[in-house]
């Protein structure tokens, strides 16, 4: 018997799941008020439509503005912190400690400064998704191989060909990483900051209806998080995949030592 | 077969120098206060020689080759190519091979033996026609489309020697080349490189560890001793070209050989 792919199983099992979720509370196995069933979920959804969208398009505007400044200073940061002795051991420690702080603490200062608003939304993700991606910037560019940038000094590289012709394409597949999951980072930091104080978004959805005990609702908002994240990770997965074709695509008929061997055949030249 | 003449006749042709050190010295700051790695250094390569230097582990090898590139700077002496001062990279004058892993892995064969050209804005269909034909000279028509990791250790370095010439220096250095093949691999890019260098008429320093290597590819082999490094022999190897794998196992290359090992053996 041929085994199923394991594509094949994961769509089985996403299946079984959504299985699961519609039987449980119908057998009356869970309450309906802690797990509705997936169809009435939909049903709330569908019918409050204009609604999760409105709130959708707020999350969505909030989330982009946050990569920008996540990506764009993580990046900046990441590469003059990667790339300056100097800085790097002055900073570098510095980052690193502040990555293992829990961010949200300080949510309630980004409210006072920047208001309830899409602003300390956009502020606080923004910090939030920012460390990952300045931190993998760094290490992309400390950990480049230095005969790489000998070999192109002795073909001529001037400084600024170096940096873009060398550094940034060598760094590419870590900055991508650390961009992935920064990203994933922001939707969560935009999320959290709309359930905790706001007046629009998902978040602020979910935890509005969390409080009138609307559970259908609640978890439609929840799909809605849910299907934005995977859509994000699916997207920059098939940007890596994309750029980084020179780590991938040897699969397919690796070269074998067999050309040199031949020429083992070959008379002698001079 | 068709190469001996050409061989013949570059010998026969008055010999003018490819490279001249004249009296170069290096010392570098250590731990403990400042350290000589390389001491009086002079020496003259006529054009078209295939020069091989060997020498203890550290004893500078390595440096001079730098040196000869360009990348480093030596404390006192000149370094002389095609009659001008070397002072900084010249990929017209001097190319490189290194020992391993200095291909880009992001581009492929061919944008990697285009890269010294790309630096220097050449049109791209000369870029591609001087690349392809290095391609085909290193015997990998076929491969320009492949990726480093998608090559074999030994294709790898025909793809650094090819870009090592694309530009047409005359002076070929290359600081181990072939130290991370296996041994069968190591002996047949020996011999192709040969073919290339009969072919292409450059002059070529080689350092390597493997004395058989030196007495197999050399004209003339230098000797250097343990820090601070100088030349302490200079053994011309008088085995006929073209070379084969049957004169390893003559009395001349075992002789040879073992000329250099005593030396290397009783350096201090």
């Amino acid at each position: 018997m041929k085994r199923p792919s394991p594509r094949a199983v994961r769509w089985m099992l996403i299946a079984a799941i959504l299985v699961v979720w519609e039987a449980l509370p119908r057998l009356g196995l869970v309450a309906e008020l802690l797990l509705p069933p997936l169809s009435k979920t939909l049903v709330a959804l569908v019918n409050a439509w204009p609604e999760y969208m409105s709130a959708l398009f707020v999350t969505l505007y909030e989330v982009i503005l946050a990569m920008l400044i996540a990506c764009g200073a993580g990046i900046l940061v990441g590469a003059l912190v990667g790339g300056i002795t100097l800085l790097r051991n002055v900073f570098l420690p510095v980052f690193s400690s502040l990555y293992a702080v829990p961010i949200v603490i300080l949510y309630p200062v980004f409210t006072a400064w920047f208001g309830i608003g899409s602003e300390s939304k956009v502020a606080f993700a923004g910090a939030y998704g920012f460390f990952p991606v300045m931190l993998s910037t760094a290490a992309g560019i400390r950990t480049i191989d230095e005969q790489l940038l000998l070999a192109a000094r002795s073909m001529g590289a001037t400084v600024p060909q170096q940096i873009t012709r060398v550094i940034i394409p060598a760094s590419i597949p870590t900055v991508l990483t650390g961009l992935r999951l920064g990203g994933a980072l922001t939707i969560i930091g935009v999320v959290v900051a709309e359930m905790l104080t706001s007046a629009a978004g998902i978040g602020y959805l979910v935890t509005s209806y969390r409080t009138i005990l609307d559970s259908p609702h609640v978890f439609a908002g929840v799909l809605m998080i849910l299907i934005l994240s995977v859509l994000f990770d699916t997207a920059a997965r098939a940007i890596e995949r994309r750029t980084l074709v020179w780590q991938t695509a040897g699969r397919r008929e690796r070269a074998s030592s067999k050309e040199d061997k031949a020429t083992l055949a070959m008379p002698a030249p001079a | 077969m068709a190469n001996v003449s050409n061989v013949t006749r570059l010998r026969e042709t008055p010999a003018h120098t490819a490279v001249e050190v004249s009296n170069l010295n290096h010392v570098y700051e250590g731990r403990e206060g400042k350290v000589a790695a390389l001491e009086d250094i002079s020496l003259t390569i006529e054009a078209g020689r295939f020069v091989v230097i060997v020498g203890p582990s550290g004893c500078g090898k390595t440096s001079l080759l730098m040196m000869l590139a360009g990348l480093r700077r030596q404390t006192s002496g000149t370094i002389l190519c095609a009659g001008r001062p070397i002072v900084d990279p010249d990929p017209e004058r001097v190319g490189v091979v290194f020992q391993e892993a200095s291909l880009f892995p992001w581009l492929s064969a061919l944008d990697n033996v285009e890269f010294p050209m790309a630096l220097r804005k050449a049109p791209k269909d000369e870029r591609r026609r001087r690349a392809d034909e290095m391609l085909n000279l290193v015997g990998l028509q076929g491969f320009g489309g492949r990726y480093p990791h998608e090559l074999s250790g030994g294709m790898k370095q025909r793809v650094s020697i090819a870009r090592g010439l694309v530009q047409d220096p005359p002076v070929l250095l290359m600081d181990e080349p072939f130290a991370a093949l296996d041994e069968q691999t190591r002996m047949t890019m020996g011999h192709e490189l040969l073919r290339i260098w009969s072919q292409t008429n450059k002059t070529v320093v080689f350092i390597t560890h493997s004395l058989t290597e030196a007495v197999y590819l050399a004209d003339e082999v230098l000797v250097m001793s343990a820090r601070p490094g100088r030349i302490i022999d200079r053994i011309p190897i008088t085995l006929p070209r073209p070379r084969n794998y049957e004169m390893m196992a003559s009395d001349v290359f075992g002789r040879l050989r073992d000329r250099i090992w005593q030396q290397i053996r009783t350096t201090p």
